[in-house]
């Protein structure tokens, strides 16, 4: 038998106008974790599809256990021992843990001695002891859809083990995760090495690298860029070969300059579809020149919260007012016109209309306005004058310019698209939600230049994001949002990431 | 009392199978509005069945009617497969999908049945007639006051149907098979990813659809007409949706909806009887059950939970 | 192997770019609908298919019949054709409309059912002038069909209720509730349907003595080629357009632009009926004189059909309504003339149908086709 449990080797896979992974040979030890580093888009994930059966590569070969496989299914893969945890988990809601767990394996019992059925007990008892012997945690009989993303995601490892995975492949499992959370799930995965799984860790974030890897490939635009021992690497070497130039961890910036207070929020409570209050009795203010920054654990009611100032959530008591006016009843168009831009968490479903053109896209905001319109008849040409301008100034690249639809175009551009139409609005406040989610490196640091640059124009910036690094680079004043309420707020130089991190998961309770 | 409950029946259980095929198909995440061409494509190919088999090889009335019900359910089930077809390998939309069935059903079923009638029985006619259904009374049952009215007068379809609803009930919510099927409408990729080919059992849940659907429209030929004609196409496939919606995708609420439907229907015509209005009241009771739809769909709505992935096309490479 | 190539070669260069395959898709589900059709004439009418097409058209008054009776000739027949196309063509726009906005009006058969009969019994039964009566009949069916299709919209916006199970239910009351009234107070004995419109009410004029022909001049086609030009001109270049395509694409991306989706909704269902409405009045008090009760219009289920063919275009939908009627006022002459079932016509239309709502899958298995061939070539 050979040394490695997998070996792919000379993997290439085309998609039309892309190589995603490009001659990669990449061979892993059993019981070994090793970690896939790389931007967006380097290709990690087409890779580890590949290994779990959801493409065919082009060339290459794929070796399992030293033997040559065609994986041409995810439920192969599974019978070659291969279980991966996606992104995006695929989780049915209404199901119970274990209802999801046995899904395509259910233990089937005969009821009255002929009957077909599923026997729930057997399969609740047994997951229960999987969970119990990794220290997982989770309870078999509760239903997806009230468990939290950390919780889900465990069901997902649980899924992988009930069906006696050996090689575990993890897709960016830190994602949605607080650093609290990060800390519980390395501890889990170091813990399924010791029992001789082999594990497989795709990411871009190299602290976890340096934490649980002994190895690590580094990616960069679909080549094999290296292969280093973790341990006797430093992360910024790590970090350089990654993007394939140095980088800066930290944007440079001005120190604030405060003006007047533009929003105040007042004793805001906003209460979901079921009537259950999601954003609970939260006040703060921004002032002009400042980015105030809310951290918090995905689903804590930050993009509730961002959704009621700007007006697409009803607030339920407490008041709302921008430059001394009360908008707490407003309508969203009314909020637009008195100064509020909003970049929203959810690109695709709420700030793009994704089968319109790019221009149409750009004059979202203002179609009703001169010159655009007059007396409710559109003016085209001044669409198209004013789509070209952006489309220059913000770089938003696209196969057909202004008469692109943006449904065709990358995430990227779509997000510099979004970022354009909303700063060109030129209002006091601006909204950004994860402004930078599923952008690289590159990316990132421009749009945190915009913010920045926006903020020393005197304007305010409500910026909310689930990354910490995020957080701590561009605010000057940060509020710690959990369960709904705001545990904290402090000048950014007052804290540091881990106690952030401690108030995200509501375990430091203070006094305000 | 005893006219309402028989004939309400009567109209509920055929409703209710429909209804019940509607759920298995919205379940799995695919729309069904064509239950109304799958049920008149199932009674006309159960009707046609019936005519051929007594008029060719002389059947008697029982196994015509034995041989309408099992062509019924093969009718059905292959027009069904058109619209898995259409719906799940090609992609189309299933709203509009499923209203373009029941379209081409009218057309090709009132095409059919002339040329048929023309060619193979020498006769201009736009329907097939079907002999009277017997009834069956269950001696000592009906004896009970009230609730005997149940079984008095039964259709033979009623039984089946009970029958057959049951073995629905449990393969939906008690096997591997009914529970792969419920996860495919709140999220495929989570069946793709544990292996199951969700294409297939979409497939076969919109089969089992047809085949039910096939049931109730041989029902409703007998019990309403005695004949197939295009008068099949009454709106009973979208009556059995909006049951199906009161009963939130669920099979005995939705029994429910379809008995309070049918009991309307039949208590409104018995009230014009008796009242001794003229026919063309009957045309205001014929209302009853949609506006009823309508009301309660006011006050419901809110609760309603459709199944997650309804009516979404799923496509394997997206993630 | 290599022919099969060019094969896939030409189909693609037949096909076009996106922008063309918006007229070459709807053209290859027409042309394959007519070659399924053609197929069961041939076998199972055992009829020459060209000459039942061919038919179709002669009953159409697009070209002559071999004989024709006093008073008449291919222009009566023309003329006839216009007045059958009139509704087609409304009530296709009604549908297409409804659906930039993302919403599937399947109640146009009901709304042009209420325009129609209310116009009937308001204005069709008066003694008012011609020139007062038509414009009010108009008049009163745009406002009931908007009323109609309004209150649908309102249902999905205040309730929430999907348009699809409202407006069908919607049809159901509707047709069995002026069935009632028909069969109650307005039917006419020996017809058994509602009792004609007086002529000063009626929308197209009837048999009127042009040179030494008779012919049926139907007004409604102006009106319903000028809501063409109207509707596009409203969807293309006004704000209200933008709004309404902009909640169909997206209803949250809509929102989240400040756009009102609910007033939106309600607005475009209330053209949409208003449309249907003029369907119901040039169909009720144009094409024909009177209603037959309990009976919805089959127009208002075929306008699905032409609209989709038309890809909800406004100006495509002059050709596909113009199509499918030919299929359907065509029949009956097809039918006597070349001993074809007339219900014939009504198949190959739900053919187009079907055809047409697979569109999306055609445009994805051309783009497959192109993709594999440009890779084919990358790698020779």
């Amino acid at each position: 038998m050979s040394e490695y449990i997998v070996e792919m080797n000379h993997i290439t896979k085309r998609f039309p106008g892309i190589t995603a992974n490009d001659d990669v040979t990449i061979k892993i030890r059993k019981g070994e974790i090793f970690a896939l580093l790389g931007e967006n888009g380097a290709g990690k994930s087409t890779l580890m599809s590949m290994l779990f059966g959801m493409y065919e590569p082009d060339e290459g070969e794929i070796l399992i256990r030293g033997k040559k496989e065609h994986i041409s299914s995810p439920s192969y893969a599974a019978s070659l021992n291969i279980g991966m945890v996606h992104q995006h988990f695929k989780l049915v809601s209404n199901y119970t843990v274990t209802e999801n767990i046995i899904l395509g394996i259910p233990s089937k019992t005969r009821r009255f001695g002929f009957l077909p059925s599923v026997d729930l007990k057997a399969a609740n008892q047994r997951v229960e002891e999987i969970s119990r012997k990794y220290g997982l945690e989770v309870n078999p009989t509760s239903r997806i859809e009230e468990l939290n993303v950390s919780v889900q995601q465990r069901v997902e490892i649980l899924k992988m083990l009930y069906r006696e995975a050996e090689i575990l492949i993890f897709d960016e499992p830190t994602a949605v995760l607080t650093p609290q959370e990060i800390e519980f799930l390395l501890e889990i995965i170091r813990g399924l090495r010791e029992s001789g799984k082999t594990i497989i860790l795709i990411t871009h974030k190299l602290e976890e690298i340096k934490k649980v890897a002994d190895r690590c490939a580094i990616l960069c635009r679909g080549k094999l860029i290296d292969v280093l021992d973790v341990a006797s690497t430093s992360t910024k070497t790590m970090a350089n070969l990654m993007v394939g130039r140095e980088v800066s961890f930290v944007t440079e910036k001005q120190p604030p300059k405060f003006g007047d207070v533009i929003l105040k929020v007042d004793h805001l409570t906003v209460k979901n579809q079921d009537n259950f209050p999601v954003v609970k009795d939260v006040s703060f203010s921004i002032r002009g020149g400042e980015i105030f920054a809310i951290a918090g654990v995905s689903g804590n009611g930050q993009v509730e919260l961002a959704d009621a100032i700007a007006g697409l959530l009803k607030a339920a008591s407490g008041t709302i007012v921008l430059n001394g006016t009360d908008i707490t009843y407003y309508s969203i168009r009314k909020r637009t016109l008195e100064g509020i831009s909003y970049i929203p968490e959810d690109r695709q479903n709420y700030g793009l209309v994704m089968d319109f053109t790019l221009e149409d896209n750009l004059a979202l905001r203002n179609y009703f306005k001169e010159p655009f319109s007059k007396k409710g008849i559109l003016n085209r040409e001044a669409i198209s004058a004013y789509g070209t301008k952006l489309i220059e100034e913000y770089d938003v690249r696209s196969g057909q310019g202004n008469k692109t639809i943006v449904r065709s175009m990358s995430g990227g551009n779509q997000q510099k698209a979004i970022i354009a139409r909303e700063i060109e609005q030129e209002c006091p406040l601006a909204i950004f939600v994860q402004p930078t989610r599923g952008l690289d490196i590159g990316a990132i640091e421009n749009i945190h230049k915009q913010m920045i640059a926006e903020r020393d124009k005197g304007r305010a910036i409500l910026l909310i994001s689930l990354e910490l690094d995020e957080i701590m680079n561009c605010a000057d004043t940060i509020g710690v949002i959990y369960n709904g309420q705001i545990q904290k707020i402090a000048p950014a130089g007052e804290l540091t990431a881990s106690q952030v991190g401690e108030f995200m998961m509501g375990v430091k309770q203070d006094a305000k | 009392m005893e006219r309402i409950i028989v004939d309400g029946l009567s109209f509920s259980l055929p409703l209710f199978i429909m209804a019940i095929g509607g759920i298995y198909s919205e379940k799995s995440g695919i729309v069904n509005l064509s239950l109304e061409g799958f049920q008149g494509f199932g009674a006309f190919t159960g009707a046609f069945a019936a005519v051929f088999a007594s008029r060719s090889f002389g059947a008697d009335a029982t196994t015509a009617y034995v041989l309408a019900i099992l062509f019924a359910v093969i009718g059905a089930c292959v027009y069904s497969l058109l619209y898995a077809l259409v719906c799940i390998q090609f992609k189309a939309n299933q709203t509009i999908s499923g209203v373009v069935l029941n379209i081409l059903a009218t057309a090709l079923t009132a095409y059919l049945t002339k040329f048929l009638n023309k060619r193979l029985f020498e006769a201009a006619s736009d329907k097939f007639v079907l002999e009277v259904s017997s009834r069956i009374t269950v001696p000592g049952l009906s004896e009970i006051p009230v609730l005997g009215y149940v079984f008095t007068d039964i259709y033979p379809f009623e039984i089946l149907i009970v029958i057959v609803a049951v073995i629905a009930w449990y393969v939906l919510y008690k096997t591997p098979y009914g529970m792969n099927l419920r996860a495919c409408g709140d999220n495929p990729h989570a069946v793709d990813a544990a292996g199951l080919p969700v294409g297939r059992i979409r497939l076969i849940a919109v089969l089992v659809s047809g085949a039910l659907s096939g049931i109730a429209g041989i029902s409703f030929a007998y019990s309403i007409s005695a004949n197939f004609s295009s008068s099949i196409y009454m709106g009973y496939g979208y009556l059995a949706i909006a049951a199906m919606i009161f009963g939130n995708w669920t099979i005995l609420p939705t029994l429910g909806s379809c008995l309070l439907f049918g009991f309307a229907r039949s208590g409104g015509y018995y009230l014009v009887q008796q009242l001794g209005m003229p026919s063309s009241y009957s045309d205001l009771v014929m209302i009853l059950p949609y506006a009823l739809t309508l009301v309660l769909l006011v006050f419901f709505s809110k609760y309603n939970r459709s199944p997650r992935a309804l009516g979404e096309i799923y496509d394997k490479g997206k993630r | 192997m290599q022919s099969k190539h060019t094969w896939t070669k030409t189909i693609l260069k037949v096909m076009g770019d996106e922008k063309r395959q918006a007229v070459t898709i709807p053209l290859a589900a027409i042309l394959l609908s007519l070659i399924f059709g053609a197929v069961v004439i041939g076998v199972l009418g055992g009829v020459n298919p060209l000459e039942a097409y061919i038919n179709l058209l002669k009953g159409c008054g697009l070209l002559p019949k071999e004989s024709y009776a006093g008073y008449k000739s291919i222009l009566t027949d023309f003329a006839s054709f216009l007045n059958a196309w009139t509704p087609m063509l409304l009530a296709a726009l009604a549908v297409a409309v409804a659906m930039k906005a993302g919403l599937f009006n399947i109640g146009v058969s009901g709304q042009m059912l209420v325009g129609g009969f209310i116009a009937s019994i308001t204005v069709g039964y008066s003694s008012l002038p011609a020139p007062v009566a038509m414009p009010l009949v108009v008049a009163v069916g745009f406002l009931m069909g908007a009323l109609t299709g309004g209150f649908i919209g309102w249902l999905k916006y205040r309730f929430n209720i999907n348009e699809v199970v409202s407006s069908i239910m919607i049809n159901y009351i509707a047709q069995y509730v002026i069935a009632f009234f028909i069969n109650t107070f307005f039917v006419n004995p020996v017809t058994r349907q509602s009792q004609a419109v007086g002529k000063n009410a009626r929308l197209t004029f009837m048999d009127t003595l042009v040179g030494n022909l008779k012919i049926d001049i139907p007004l409604g086609i102006i009106l319903a080629i000028a809501c063409v030009f109207i509707l596009r001109f409203l969807l293309d270049r006004t704000c209200f357009g933008f709004e309404v395509k902009a909640v169909g694409a997206s209803r949250s991306a809509a929102r989240y632009a400040g756009i009102d989706v609910g007033k939106n909704m309600v607005m475009s269902m209330a053209i949409s009926g208003a449309l249907a409405g003029l369907a119901g009045v040039t169909y009720y008090l144009g094409y024909y004189g009177s209603i037959q009760p309990r009976v919805l219009p089959s127009t208002g289920f075929d306008s699905i059909a032409v609209a989709l063919l038309a890809n909800n275009n406004p100006v495509g939908i002059i050709f596909s309504s113009f199509l499918i009627t030919v299929l359907s006022k065509g029949s009956t002459y097809m039918s006597s003339a070349s001993g074809v079932e007339s219900e014939i016509a009504a198949v190959i239309t739900g053919i187009i149908l079907l055809f047409s709502a697979c569109g999306v899958y055609m445009r994805y298995l051309i783009k497959k086709m192109k993709d594999r061939i440009s890779e084919e070539g990358r790698n020779a």
